[in-house]
C-alpha cells in the first residue's frame, strides 16, 4: 500500500489530526487539503517518481503537502528551512526537483530559487479546501518505489540524500508504534523540524494511529511550548539532546506540573547521564524513552525500555522490534562484553542507499545492512552502549578517547548548560583535547574550576588541554552539535 | 540611554553575530525573529547572554517570550523597561 493511505487509514475523521496556535485541523479535513493538493500536482503534470520539495516551517499544510506528494507516487523532498540559499539551491538542483511546496516566509527568503521550476504557496486559506474526495488505494503499488529523499546531517561536499521507500517508512512506523505502545489517544508536542527523519516519524506514527500532534514552531522560546503543553494538555514530548539541555537548564520545565506528560523520547545524539538523571529526577511519573537511529533507517534503529533507564543507564538499548542490531568488530564477528565495534543493522526500514552515490553507498550499506559508523560497546544483557562516533575519537599520545566520556563530565558540572569535546591536530600527542562549554547565564565558572573538576573524576590522558567558554555550541539544523565548526573555531583563533 | 540607541546597538549586534551580514541589519524593527528566520533557539540563548553582559540587565528565563523578544521594536522597549527599574 502506498505509505499515505497506510498514515490515513485508521484515523476517525472527526478527531484532531493538529492543533497550532491558529486552532485544529480535523483528519477528514486533512484528508480534504492532501487530495486538493495531490490534484494540483497531477494538474501540473508532475508523475510517480517525479521528485517534488517541500520548504517550509512545521505546519498542517507541511504534512498535507507531504502525503499529497506520496499518494501520487511522486518523491518527496524535505528541504530545511533554516538552509542558506545557496544550499537550498544545490538540494534542488542534485534531487532534480520539478516542483516545489513553500510557505510565505520561505517565499520572501528564497525568492531567488522559485524561478525555473513550479512553486505552490501553502496557505492559510487551503485549511478551507472544499471537500475533494481521497482515491481509493491502489493495490498494486509498489513497495520498494521511493517516497522521499531525506537530506542527512552530514556536511560533504554536495548533498547527501537518503532514498526512504514505501516500504522502508511503513516497516519503521509499525515498530515504532509498538514499542511506544502509541494510541489514538496520544497528543504530542511536536518541536523537531518534520524535514528531520526523526521530526518525520513522529508524524508517521501519529497520524497512523489517529492521534493528534501539537505543533510549536517557537522552542527559541521554551516558556512559550510549556504553555502549549499545559493548555493542549500534551501527553508526549520528543526532543534531541539540545531540547533536554535547554528545558532542564534554561527554562521553567523542571518546575511546571505538566500531568498528563507520559511519553518522553529522546533521540539525535547522547543526553549525557546526568542530564538524563536530571530529566527522570523532574517527571518521575513519566516513561522516558531513549532511542537511537539514523536516517538511513528512515529514523529509528533501537530504544532502552523505560523501566530499564536507571539499570542500564547510558545504553541505547536494543533493536527495536523488526531490526536487528548487532556490533561487529573489524572481523564481521560479534564482539563480547567490554570489546569495542561498529553497530551494524538489519530491517526493512534500511534505505536501499544514497541518491546518484554509489561510492558512499557501497560503503554505508553492505549485503543488505546498515553500517551506522557509530562504535559501541555491549553488556552482558546484550544491551548497546554508544561510545563514540568512529569520526570523533580522539587519538592522543597512543591513547583512543571517547568525546562523549570527557562531555559527560563536564556536564556534571551544574553551572554547565552544554558541552563539546573535540581533538585538534597537536604535534606531540597527535591530537590534543579541547572542551568548549556554555555557561549558565550569569555563573562565575572559570577555566581552572572545570579543569579541578575534570582532575579529579578522569584519568590523566583524558583531561582537557584547553577550555573555551562561548554563549552557545554551534548547531546544525538538527539541533547535533557541529564539532567540525568548533575545531575551525579554535584552528583560526 | 535612549530607545533609539538601544534599538542601533541591537541590530548591530545581531547583524554582527548571529546573522554574520557585513551590510547590516536589513530588515524592519517589527519584523518577526522566528517568521524571518533571523533567530533560533542558539540564536535566542546568544542574545540573551549579550544583553545581560552589554546592558547590565538580569533576564529570567520566564522573560525569554515572543512578546519580549520577537523584533527590535519589541527587545527595544523591553531592555528599556529593564533598564528604568533597575536598582
Amino acid at each position: 500500500m502506498n505509505a499515505a493511505d497506510y498514515f490515513l487509514r485508521n484515523a476517525c475523521d472527526e478527531a484532531p489530526a493538529f492543533i497550532t496556535t491558529e486552532g485544529q485541523v480535523a483528519y477528514a479535513q486533512l484528508k480534504a487539503i492532501c487530495a486538493r493538493l495531490a490534484d494540483e500536482l497531477t494538474g501540473c503534470g508532475i508523475r510517480a517518481g517525479q521528485r517534488v520539495a517541500i520548504l517550509a516551517k512545521n505546519s498542517p499544510l507541511w504534512a498535507a503537502a507531504y502525503l499529497a506528494i506520496l499518494k501520487i507516487g511522486a518523491v518527496a523532498v524535505p528541504i530545511s528551512n533554516l538552509y542558506p540559499l545557496e544550499e537550498v539551491q544545490r538540494v534542488l538542483d542534485f534531487a532534480e526537483c520539478k516542483f516545489l511546496f513553500l510557505d510565505k516566509p520561505a517565499q520572501v527568503k528564497y525568492a531567488s530559487v522559485c524561478s525555473g521550476l513550479s512553486c505552490f504557496l501553502l496557505e492559510n486559506n487551503l485549511l478551507q479546501a472544499d471537500s475533494t474526495p481521497w482515491l481509493a488505494p491502489d493495490p498494486g503499488f509498489d513497495l520498494d518505489s521511493d517516497a522521499a529523499l531525506m537530506p542527512t546531517s552530514g556536511t560533504t561536499a554536495r548533498p547527501r540524500l537518503v532514498r526512504v521507500t514505501h516500504r522502508n517508512l511503513q516497516a519503521n512506523t509499525e515498530s515504532i508504534i509498538e514499542y511506544l505502545e502509541l494510541t489514538a489517544a496520544e497528543r504530542m508536542m511536536v518541536v523537531l523540524p518534520f524535514y528531520y527523519c526523526y521530526g518525520a516519524s513522529l508524524l508517521h506514527t501519529h497520524l497512523r494511529v489517529g492521534a493528534t500532534l501539537v505543533i510549536s514552531n517557537t522552542f527559541a522560546y521554551p516558556e512559550t511550548v510549556l504553555d502549549m503543553m499545559e493548555t493542549t494538555q500534551c501527553t508526549g514530548l520528543a526532543g534531541v539532546p539540545s531540547t533536554y539541555q535547554i528545558l532542564l537548564r534554561n527554562s521553567s520545565f523542571p518546575k511546571r506540573e505538566l500531568p498528563r506528560l507520559r511519553k518522553i523520547q529522546q533521540a539525535g545524539g547522547k543526553l549525557h547521564n546526568a542530564l538524563l538523571q536530571e530529566l527522570a529526577a523532574s517527571r518521575p511519573q513519566a516513561q522516558i524513552y531513549v532511542m537511537y537511529g539514523q536516517t538511513e533507517a528512515t529514523a529509528r534503529l533501537s530504544y532502552l525500555p523505560p523501566e530499564l533507564l536507571q539499570s542500564k543507564i547510558g545504553s541505547i538499548g536494543r533493536g527495536i522490534p523488526g531490526v536487528s542490531l548487532k556490533v561487529l568488530d573489524e572481523n564481521g564477528k560479534q564482539i563480547q562484553p567490554g570489546q569495542t565495534g561498529e553497530i551494524v543493522a538489519w530491517g526493512q526500514n534500511i534505505s536501499p542507499g544514497y541518491l546518484d552515490d554509489p561510492e558512499a553507498s557501497r560503503e554505508k550499506f553492505r549485503n543488505g545492512a546498515l553500517y551506522t559508523g557509530d562504535l559501541a560497546t555491549v553488556d552482558e544483557d546484550g544491551y548497546i552502549y554508544i561510545v563514540d562516533r568512529k569520526s570523533d575519537f580522539i587519538k592522543s599520545f597512543g591513547h583512543r578517547i571517547s568525546s562523549y566520556e570527557i562531555e559527560s563530565c563536564l556536564l556534571q558540572i551544574p553551572q554547565v548548560v552544554s558541552a563539546a569535546v573535540v581533538g585538534l591536530p597537536d604535534e606531540q600527542a597527535g591530537e590534543q583535547i579541547a572542551a568548549f562549554l556554555v555557561r549558565k547565564t550569569g555563573a562565575a565558572l572559570t577555566e581552572q574550576d572545570v579543569l579541578r573538576h575534570c582532575q579529579t573524576r578522569l584519568p590523566r590522558h583524558m583531561l582537557p588541554q584547553s577550555v573555551i567558554f562561548l554563549q552557545a555550541l554551534p548547531l546544525n539544523a538538527h539541533g547535533k552539535v557541529l564539532k567540525s565548526e568548533l575545531r575551525k573555531m579554535k584552528a583560526t583563533a | 540611554m535612549s530607545l533609539p540607541e538601544i534599538q542601533e546597538t541591537l541590530r548591530n549586534y545581531i547583524a554582527q553575530n548571529i546573522l554574520f551580514a557585513p551590510d547590516g541589519f536589513a530588515y524592519n524593527d517589527d519584523d518577526s525573529f522566528l517568521e524571518n528566520g533571523i533567530l533560533d533557539s542558539t540564536g535566542v540563548v546568544e542574545l540573551v547572554a549579550f544583553i545581560e553582559d552589554h546592558f547590565k540587565v538580569s533576564v529570567e528565563d520566564a522573560e525569554i517570550t515572543p512578546q519580549n523578544f520577537d523584533s527590535i521594536a519589541s527587545l527595544a522597549a523591553y531592555v528599556s523597561g529593564k533598564l528604568n527599574h533597575r536598582p
